[in-house]
């Protein structure tokens, strides 16, 4: 375990933004449209939400793999003057961390309205879970895995989930609780793209892909977009949802040692997220028992395992446990956990479906919402195990 | 020999998929492959501070240091993780019948922490387990003569 690393206490955004709009176009296999229609389809259902004119956006924060480019957003949406863009970078690492840095741009007063989005063809267009013809590679982490056939995300990810099997004693059948769960909560979602629920027995027997992960481990790759605004807690009290004021309360992001390749680690049973929960609750003074639920980058679904221990909901090595029979993790469970369906079961646009999933279970609109209890507060996080990031999202 | 009810081991490496480019990689890299090529596991050794690394980067993550040698390691070690690849995600795997597939990462017995990723050969891979010993082995892929790949058998 690393010594030096001193948890950060400041929390300088603390409440400063409150997410006031939330949008996205339909999932689709196939979109039949550009990117940047997609993103400025998403952007402006997200400014409809919040009652704003795409014109009065001032901030943009993109996925430095979203291939929308500031300069054409502000041509289609009319943005009159752009205060403030950047991108975040690693691919779903950046899932979370942009609401952390749009809610950072607006507590810096760099923009009134400051969005953060992705938009992609994930599915028509240039799939991540495929790899392309023969080529010469020119050095860098892919000449240490690709010649031998460590070639998509499931690979590298495989031998996280094999290592913290051999390390916490988890089955194949504890992800499949997971997944049985997650299709459980998408099948009341008419967002989601899959809503067929199965059992456990048929998680089982799905095709094995990359043994350890069954097909129904793995997310979705669909076309889709999504977007939020973010503006001061003061503007929000004056715009559509001004009854239902959505705070940033924390934010947090962290790499750990070792992240190129990702099968370097110092420990691949342990999720580089533990970095990032560190600092995300000695920033915002709180602690797992505070939280109502549960939304995780579920690009694969052994990762809620990582991330439950990895946050501290369960003590290291037992969430296997806390997620058999998956009643804990169910919208009307003890931690509802991605009530959406997420990355799995509703849509994969990259992790920005989970802090619009918080943003609707904090409004009561959820499609699974839980009806045992309020939730006044939900963690969404991040993991893909070169970066992570986490937000945490209460009730204003 | 095969288990009943196993699948076929790998017999060497995968054929049709990307390999490194040696004219064109940066200079912190070369070692790796041109000791491959002599058929010699080279892995990278800090000058300064004796710590081994891999990958391969520009400076020692310990001292700092930007010597290094290109140090012959015994090429022992044993399975730290694995994966069972029963789906193509490469045109080349699919038209060349290649599954299934195993990918390692080998725990080296120079240094705790000092892995690298291969197939293992001659295991069905229903008998590939986490601690397994192993020995690095030297094949070329098919189709091309320019790159060795390191690989590795039961020791």
């Amino acid at each position: 375990m690393t010594t030096n690393i001193t948890a950060v206490d400041t929390n300088g955004i603390k409440d400063k933004a409150a997410i006031v709009g939330i949008g996205e176009t339909e999932f689709s296999w196939n979109s039949g449209r550009s990117e940047i229609q997609l993103a400025c389809e998403a952007i402006k259902a997200a400014c409809d939400d919040a009652g704003i004119s795409p014109q009065d956006v001032d901030g943009l924060v993109r996925y430095e793999m979203d291939s929308n480019q500031e300069t054409l957003l502000v041509q289609s949406l009319g943005i009159k003057n752009l205060r403030h863009w950047e991108c975040v970078a690693y691919g779903g690492g950046a899932g979370n961390a942009v609401v952390g840095h749009a809610a950072a741009a607006v507590a810096a007063g760099f923009g009134n309205y400051v969005v953060c989005f992705r938009a992609a063809n994930l599915r028509s267009g240039v799939r991540l879970g495929q790899a392309g013809g023969p080529e010469r590679i020119t050095g860098g982490q892919r000449a240490f895995a690709e010649p031998w056939g460590n070639l998509a995300p499931g690979h590298q990810f495989g031998m996280f989930v094999r290592r913290y099997m051999h390390a916490s004693g988890a089955t194949s059948r504890h992800f499949g609780w997971v997944a049985v769960t997650l299709r459980e909560h998408a099948s009341r979602n008419p967002r989601a793209l899959r809503r067929e629920p199965f059992t456990i027995d048929e998680h089982q027997n799905s095709r094995m892909v990359a043994e350890p992960l069954h097909v129904l481990d793995f997310c979705q790759e669909n076309d889709g977009a999504a977007a939020m605004v973010l503006t001061t807690p003061e503007r929000a009290r004056n715009l559509r949802h001004s009854d239902q004021i959505v705070l940033v309360e924390a934010a947090a992001q962290g790499s750990g040692p070792q992240n190129e390749g990702i099968i370097y680690r110092p420990d691949l049973a342990v999720a580089e997220s533990t970095n990032t929960s560190r600092d995300l609750w000695a920033r915002a003074r709180l602690g797992p028992e505070d939280i109502d639920a549960f939304m995780f980058y579920d690009h694969f679904t052994p990762f809620c395992l990582l991330n439950l221990e990895a946050y501290g909901f369960v003590p290291i090595g037992e969430a296997k446990d806390f997620v058999e029979g998956g009643q804990n993790i169910r919208f009307d469970g003890l931690l509802p956990t991605n009530t959406h369906g997420g990355n799995h079961s509703e849509a994969y646009i990259h992790g920005l479906t989970h802090p619009q999933e918080a943003v609707r279970l904090i409004r009561g609109t959820s499609t699974a919402q839980p009806p045992h209890k309020t939730i006044n507060r939900v963690l969404s996080c991040s993991s893909v195990a070169q970066l992570s990031a986490a937000v945490i999202i209460r009730r204003g | 020999m095969t288990e009943p009810g196993h699948t076929r081991p790998m017999t060497g490496p995968l054929e049709g998929i990307p390999l490194p480019d040696l004219e064109a990689l940066p200079d912190y890299e070369e070692g790796f492959w041109q000791g491959a090529l002599s058929h010699v596991l080279r892995i990278q050794q800090c000058a300064e501070c004796l710590v081994f690394r891999h990958l391969p980067t520009p400076m020692c993550p310990h001292c700092h240091s930007t010597s290094y040698s290109w140090t012959a390691v015994s090429g022992q070690g044993e399975v730290y993780s694995f994966v069972v690849v029963r789906h193509p995600v490469h045109l080349a795997i699919r038209e060349k019948n290649q599954l299934p597939y195993n990918i390692a990462v080998i725990q080296l017995e120079e240094q705790d922490g000092l892995r690298i990723c291969t197939n293992v050969l001659n295991v069905a891979p229903e008998e590939i387990f986490i601690g397994m010993p192993v020995q690095v082995t030297f094949m070329v892929p098919a189709g091309q003569q320019e790159v060795v790949l390191p690989l590795f058998v039961p020791a």
